[in-house]
């Protein structure tokens, strides 16, 4: 990219450079002499072309909405859409979250998440549902909740991601749909169906592909590997090792590349480290997009389009000077949005006190729209694109998680790697935590610049205690007796013949050799068979539907 | 050669752990035995502490109720008589529910970025072992 008399010049005058630097840096008391992002990346005070002397910028970078899509996923960047600004809601029972839904859709949010959704695997009558039904997120126990809950909701407009792996969760969902008369065609959405070779997973998938075609029915969660300790690059490396995995299997199976790869979600962090995470977001569309064309041989460019869903960095929300958490939120989200990414969730400010109210999911969701319409970020497609030492940070990451991916497939692949991914994953918690204990990682309020009086803390408990609205959610276990008041409804007013039979239905067809267990589900739903049921179905099948949160789940 | 406190670490819930990895981790550096009792009902955390014979209970709350869940466990722990095991509390709390369990005996609420060193010195206090033992 540059002439060698040029790079020759430059490389002597940076040598120069970063020997004065480094002389200043040595004798000045208490400047940063070194700095390494999470994914053990050492960062220079300086970058200069000779860090991107080998990028060659059609095979690198090449446009937006091209491969290798590092400069981002569609052509018009968000000039063509803003980010969705998808707050995850999930409070009390259905009626709860449907209010809340409706009040965030007048806020301007532009795309729904809820939580809770995600089956217990028994109904809120049952003893264990004791101190959890309501609380942090919604309580749907059978079709009648999902009614209550998409209640004047226009699903045919707005995106809807469900919280959830479970075909139960999906089943409700798309007969609840069929009641409002919406065609499962039309139906835009995501569901947290972690990719896993579990008949569960993989029924979903090719439901949807068949039958659902805008719903993105597979999802990579590494956010919350990241929420866990990961790195940066393991972030990226576990993400795609972890697809090239599921892919196998389905390939094995003779499924088309193309056919499901095109509705995989990418669910991300954004956290503290500004421009590693920039560098991570183009790091991932470049690495997938490589490996989808040139290992798979893709041909549907959609299959390329490494698409992200983001949710900001909770473990640096504090409890101390908790007024402090909005603004880390909103720089995380401007490297989310820096970065390139389809759809967000800012977390709130008291997320280590309560689930949001409507004052804090509110001020989420006024961050993205201050990104979004007054900073003017958006009017650029990756505006740091050819930035020295954004670029080089993308290369080195890519290198990172490339090693990271090449072991685990040494390993036989991440499902074979599983447990050796979850020990480095606590390894590199402790590696955290030591650094935060030790002071290294400094964390503004909480083990440096700490108050004597924490007067942010104050401000909000008066808040609490004076205010006519709330200022931080309190649980109200009443909602319990709501719930089960809801579901002794749905069990009288029922068909309960009907149900019996739809039950067996189900029965058969997750006994049977080769059924997709969704139809039978859905037919099932549809006669309000409760989450506890379909659990009791599930566990009397003569195979293993699911895996279970402890054998799969990687945070 | 003084005996070690064994502490019994459950949790409420799936998902978020790092937390409870992370203080295991700590513990046993500091030749505290942890019983890993993992997701537990209060019901639960009470036959594993009579079955372990724990000297001292950990129970993270992240999703669950505190205010409903730590009365509960009390509650079970008074049915069985081992009301006398203390308690640590720590994860998400909020501080009306900090206050109720503090009066119901609860020892100790560890809220997050409590430094880990600190935890294992409120456990010797608890435990009431002298200081020393955390250097070993």
């Amino acid at each position: 990219m540059y002439k060698k008399e040029f790079l020759d010049k430059l490389s002597k005058a940076t040598q120069k450079y970063e020997e004065e630097v480094n002389q200043i840096l040595d004798e000045l008391p208490g400047a940063e002499k070194e700095r390494i992002t999470s994914s053990g990346i050492p960062v220079k005070p300086l970058y200069t072309p000779l860090d991107v002397k080998d990028m060659d910028y059609f095979k690198d970078l090449s446009f937006p909405g091209e491969h290798p899509f590092t400069r981002g996923v569609y052509p018009g960047g968000y000039r063509s859409r803003k980010t969705n600004i998808r707050q995850i809601t999930g409070l009390g029972t259905a009626e709860e979250t449907n209010e809340r839904w409706k009040w965030l859709i007048s806020q301007g949010v532009t795309a729904l998440a809820v939580i809770g959704v995600q089956p217990w695997g028994y109904d809120a009558d049952d003893e264990r549902a004791i101190g959890f039904t309501g609380k942090d997120e919604i309580v749907c126990d059978s079709l009648y909740d999902y009614e209550t809950l998409f209640d004047g909701i226009d699903i045919g407009k707005f995106s809807v991601h469900l919280i959830a792996g479970s075909a139960f969760t999906l089943a409700n969902y798309f007969a609840m749909a069929e009641k409002k008369g919406i065609p499962l065609k039309e139906l835009k959405g995501s569901m947290s169906n972690t990719l896993k070779p579990s008949k569960q997973c993989l029924d979903i998938i090719e439901f949807c592909m068949k039958n659902v075609p805008n719903f993105n029915a597979g999802y990579l969660d590494v956010r919350n590997t990241r929420e866990g300790g990961c790195t940066a690059a393991q972030e990226v490396g576990w993400g795609m090792a972890m697809t090239k995995t599921v892919v196998d299997v389905l390939v094995a199976r003779g499924i088309d590349v193309d056919d499901f790869a095109s509705r995989i979600t990418w669910f991300v962090n954004s956290g503290p480290d500004f421009f590693e995470e920039i560098a991570k977001f183009r790091c991932i569309r470049r690495m997938w997009s490589r490996m989808f064309r040139d290992d798979y041989g893709a041909k549907n460019p959609r299959t390329l389009q490494a698409r992200m869903h983001c949710q900001t960095y909770a473990p640096q929300m504090t409890r101390a000077q908790p007024f402090n958490n909005m603004i880390r939120s909103a720089y995380y989200g401007l490297a989310a949005i820096l970065g390139g990414v389809q759809s967000m969730h800012i977390n709130s400010f008291d997320e280590p006190f309560a689930t949001p109210t409507e004052l804090s999911a509110s001020l989420s969701v006024k961050t993205q729209q201050i990104i979004n319409f007054e900073t003017g970020i958006t009017s650029v497609v990756d505006p740091l694109g050819g930035s020295y030492y954004v670029e080089s940070l993308t290369d080195q990451l890519e290198e990172k998680a490339q090693e990271i991916i090449d072991d685990i497939e040494s390993k036989g692949g991440s499902f074979k790697a599983f447990e050796s991914m979850r020990n480095q994953l606590r390894k590199e918690a402790i590696q955290l935590q030591d650094s935060i204990d030790s002071g290294k990682m400094v964390i503004v309020g909480t083990n440096e610049f700490v108050d004597d009086v924490d007067i942010q803390l104050k401000a909000l408990e008066i808040l609490q205690n004076s205010a006519d609205f709330e200022a931080i959610k309190e649980y109200d276990p009443a909602i319990r007796d709501k719930q089960i008041a809801r579901l002794e409804k749905v069990r009288k007013e029922r068909d309960n013949d009907k149900l019996e039979k739809a039950m067996k239905r189900l029965s058969d067809a997750l006994n049977a050799d080769d059924e997709n267990m969704m139809p039978a589900t859905i037919e099932a739903v549809k006669c309000y068979m409760t989450q506890g049921e379909y659990a009791r179905v599930v566990a009397g099948a003569n195979k293993q539907i699911t895996k279970t949160d402890e054998e799969e789940f990687l945070g | 050669m003084k005996q070690s406190i064994k502490l019994l670490l459950s949790r409420d819930d799936m998902t978020h752990q790092r937390g409870y990895w992370v203080i295991t981790n700590a513990l046993r550096d500091a030749g505290i035995e942890v019983v890993l009792g993992g997701i537990q009902t209060p019901s639960a955390i009470v036959e594993t502490a009579i079955q372990e014979d724990v000297d001292i209970i950990g129970y993270r709350i992240m999703q669950g109720s505190p205010k409903v869940l730590v009365p509960l466990l009390i509650e079970k722990m008074k049915a069985r008589e081992i009301d006398d095991i203390p308690v640590m509390v720590g994860g998400i709390i909020p501080t009306k529910d900090e206050e109720l369990i503090r009066e119901l005996g609860v020892k100790e609420v560890i809220h997050p970025y409590t430094p880990l060193n600190s935890i294992v010195e409120t456990i010797n206090k608890i435990c009431g072992m002298p200081s020393e033992q955390a250097e070993e």
